[in-house]
């Protein structure tokens, strides 16, 4: 009986032991996330009921907010936005990212590294200086702008585009698109590489058509990272801020802004606390409900290549 | 080993915990150590230069005392300001203005009022600068200067080699606009993409000619609507000068200053942006062009209600004091402010091109523009800015709609009606 009784004492003392060190590996990152993640967020999730200038106490007022956002021409013009951010970067960061990977990786092409480079390169710029590049290049006193006062023989030409409620996005997704298109091309390079050669190989000996690799064997093997990319993507598109505020501020005519800048504009100009924490929720919200969207179709897409 | 790990843990988490709850280091009791907060662009070399000249005489006149100052721009400035205020860390001496830029600081107690200083040193400045900024008569800063935020800049050289000369009425301006045009030079140079400066250096003097001072009083205070004649009357001479071309092309693409280099660069006859160009332009034109530079107001408008020549008038920003100040740090902070608009810090300030709201003696050596600013702002009647006496917030909504007007997707009874919807149900001055 001793034995036993001692055998049981070691393992609660094992288990404490254990119990002690989780506490002291994970706690720290706990509180951290805690401080800055998860009470800020439940933070924006209070003052959203509420309306507030950051001075004095904020007056709860239930879902008045909620209500003022979704009534909001601008704000549901800047979420049309959004989703052409989003569109771009599924419909045409990822697939584009993808071909040029394979093309890159299956070495399809003489000197894939150079446009490896090449397409990578933009990402390693600040988003501010992409934004003053194309300024440079698209506005009014711009260089294309010049060359195409030029070849038109108008001093008066300007890019209409711009100014077009409709059309304004079209510079904005192209630059958008040319500057992240290099990241998920990285990726999907990484996860080409960790495919074993050997199948690749086994393949083409039992004849298998390029077209049969990549439908076969390589989509199979990356839907996991198309599922993780898409995240990515869509997640950082709704955030989008930085690049679209040093290019255009969201202008003009709240033509080129979005739901960040809405935010921004709401909270740090006009001091509305509580109305941009509220946008904030509907932005986490919004992220949320996509990705839980796409979820359900990776499930599908697994079960069709599983 | 289990406490050794009890006692790691609960040292990690003092030592994290601690940076992020404890006071600003920058506090102190010392009454001789201040903290400023300064609005300063650091890339804008003539205005560090200028301002480091301050500092380096105050520092002489008064070597007892320490300011660590704190610098940021635009709207970092005002972000960092309201933070500092929500946390309740205002430096002692913080950069102010004296509408409703920085009204949610000024008009919810953090600051301390100045007139019991100033008294008997109120003459000594221009009678614009010594307006109440607070609803009590309140000087929250002592502004450093009297702005005002329409001048027609002209370039008479260029006039006169066009064989024109400047327009008395707007409809000869447009008729000028079709020569000036075809010589391949640009009209009038303004940029609008941040939609603040054709609202505030144009349309803010537009609606002074449109419907006169009288209109103009009762809108500043509720009582007349921007639906208006009077207002959509100022709309709509913007629409008829961009319908015929008059201003820089990609007007409202163009950043802040792209104009301001056109004009240097002598491809516009004329400039509209406010009197504080005055710096840049003298800075930056080649000496044998300032004495072309002549400083006028848009001309006159079909159906001008308000007094020819006006222009708009703001009174310009300065230092003010932390509210909770007293004794010997309340003093020191009122040396520095003192110093800064007074007759010294004036006296710097004009060396680098401002025009002071303190009355400094006139003086020929003084740069030929600013000589120039000075004799247009003695003689020229002025109006309000739109956004000094109405709520900031709904700028955001009448920028754009002027955008939109110019666009052409809205017309001006449309851009004046949206304007006017959220002023009625918003601004300040309904309430």
């Amino acid at each position: 009986m001793p034995l036993l009784s001692e055998g049981i004492e070691t393992r609660q003392k094992q288990r404490r032991k254990k119990r002690n060190s989780y506490a002291l590996l994970v706690g720290p990152s706990v509180f951290l996330y805690g401080v800055f993640i998860i009470f800020p967020v439940i933070f924006s999730g209070v003052f959203g009921f509420t309306e507030w200038d950051g001075v004095g106490i904020p007056q709860f007022i239930g879902f008045d907010n909620y209500v003022s956002i979704f009534s909001d021409p601008v704000f549901l013009f800047d979420l049309r936005n959004n989703f052409l951010i989003v569109a771009i970067s599924v419909f045409g960061q990822l697939p584009i990212g993808f071909v040029v990977a394979y093309i890159i990786y299956r070495k399809l092409v003489v000197g894939g590294k150079v446009f490896e480079t090449v397409l990578f390169l933009p990402i390693t710029i600040s988003a501010v200086v992409i934004a003053i590049l194309w300024n440079q290049i698209f506005g009014p006193s711009g260089l294309l702008t010049a060359l195409m006062r030029l070849l038109v023989n108008d001093p008066r030409y300007v890019f209409a585009v711009f100014e077009n409620r409709v059309f304004a996005m079209v510079p904005i997704l192209f630059v958008i698109l040319w500057m992240y298109t290099g990241v998920y091309m990285i990726i999907f390079i990484a996860n080409l590489q960790s495919i074993s050669p050997s199948v690749f190989e086994a393949a083409v000996i039992d004849g298998a058509s390029e077209g049969q690799i990549l439908w076969r064997i390589v989509i199979p093997a990356m839907t996991n990272i198309l599922f993780t990319t898409s995240i990515f993507a869509i997640s950082g598109s709704l955030k989008s801020f930085d690049l679209i505020f040093a290019m255009t501020g969201g202008g003009p005519a709240h033509y080129t802004e979005v739901v960040a800048i809405y935010m921004y504009l709401q909270t740090f100009r006009f001091y509305n606390f509580g109305y941009g924490s509220a946008v904030s929720v509907v932005i986490v919200a919004l992220s949320l409900g996509l990705i839980t969207l796409l979820r359900v179709s990776y499930k599908r897409i697994e079960k069709r290549f599983g | 080993m289990n406490k050794l790990f009890f006692i790691v843990f609960i040292a990690f988490l003092i030592i994290t915990a601690g940076p992020l709850f404890s006071e600003g280091s920058s506090e102190t009791d010392d009454p001789n150590t201040l903290t400023g907060f300064h609005y300063l662009d650091q890339a804008d070399r003539a205005a560090v230069d200028n301002f480091e000249a301050l500092k380096a005489r105050f520092a002489e006149l008064h070597p007892e005392i320490t300011i660590e100052w704190e610098y940021l721009v635009n709207e970092p400035y005002h972000n960092k300001l309201q933070t500092l205020v929500t946390s309740d860390q205002l430096p002692d001496i913080v950069f102010l203005w004296p509408g409703k830029r920085t009204g949610n600081v000024t008009g919810n107690g953090n600051i301390k009022d100045l007139s019991p200083w100033l008294e008997g040193n109120r003459d000594n400045f221009s009678v614009a600068a010594m307006a109440p900024q607070g609803q009590n008569g309140e000087i929250w800063e002592l502004p450093e200067q009297v702005t005002s935020t329409h001048v027609m800049f002209t370039n008479d050289r260029l006039l006169e080699e066009l064989g024109l000369s400047f327009p008395e009425t707007m409809e000869e301006l447009i008729e000028q606009g079709e020569v000036i045009r075809e010589a391949g030079l640009i009209p009038i140079a303004m940029d609008n993409k941040d939609g603040w400066q054709m609202q505030s250096t144009f349309l803010s003097a537009l609606v002074e000619r449109t419907g006169g001072m009288e209109w103009y009083d009762r809108a500043a205070k509720g009582d007349a609507q921007f639906t208006d004649p009077e207002f959509i009357a100022a709309l709509d001479v913007i629409k008829t000068l961009n319908d015929n071309d008059m201003f820089s092309p990609g007007i409202n693409q163009a950043e802040y200053g792209t104009a301001l280099t056109d004009f240097v660069n002598e491809r516009a006859v004329y400039l509209i942006d406010g009197g504080w160009r005055t710096t840049n332009l003298t800075t930056e034109l080649d000496d044998d062009l300032k004495p072309h530079i002549s400083y006028n107001t848009f001309p006159d408008i079909p159906n001008q209600k308000g007094r020819s020549g006006s222009t708009a008038i703001v009174t310009g920003t300065g230092f003010g004091m932390n509210a909770n100040l007293e004794g010997q740090k309340a003093d020191n902070a009122w040396k520095w402010i003192w110093f800064y608009s007074g007759p010294e810090g004036s006296k710097i300030r004009k060396e680098f091109g401002s025009l002071p709201a303190y009355n400094l003696p006139a003086d020929s050596n003084d740069p030929i523009l600013l000589q120039k600013l000075g004799t247009f702002l003695s003689e020229t009647p002025g109006g309000y800015v739109l956004d000094a006496v109405l709520d900031g917030e709904g700028m955001a909504v009448l920028h754009p709609q002027i955008q939109e007007m110019m666009f052409g997707n809205v017309t001006p009874e449309e851009a004046a009606a949206t304007y006017e919807e959220w002023v009625a149900a918003n601004d300040s001055s309904r309430k």
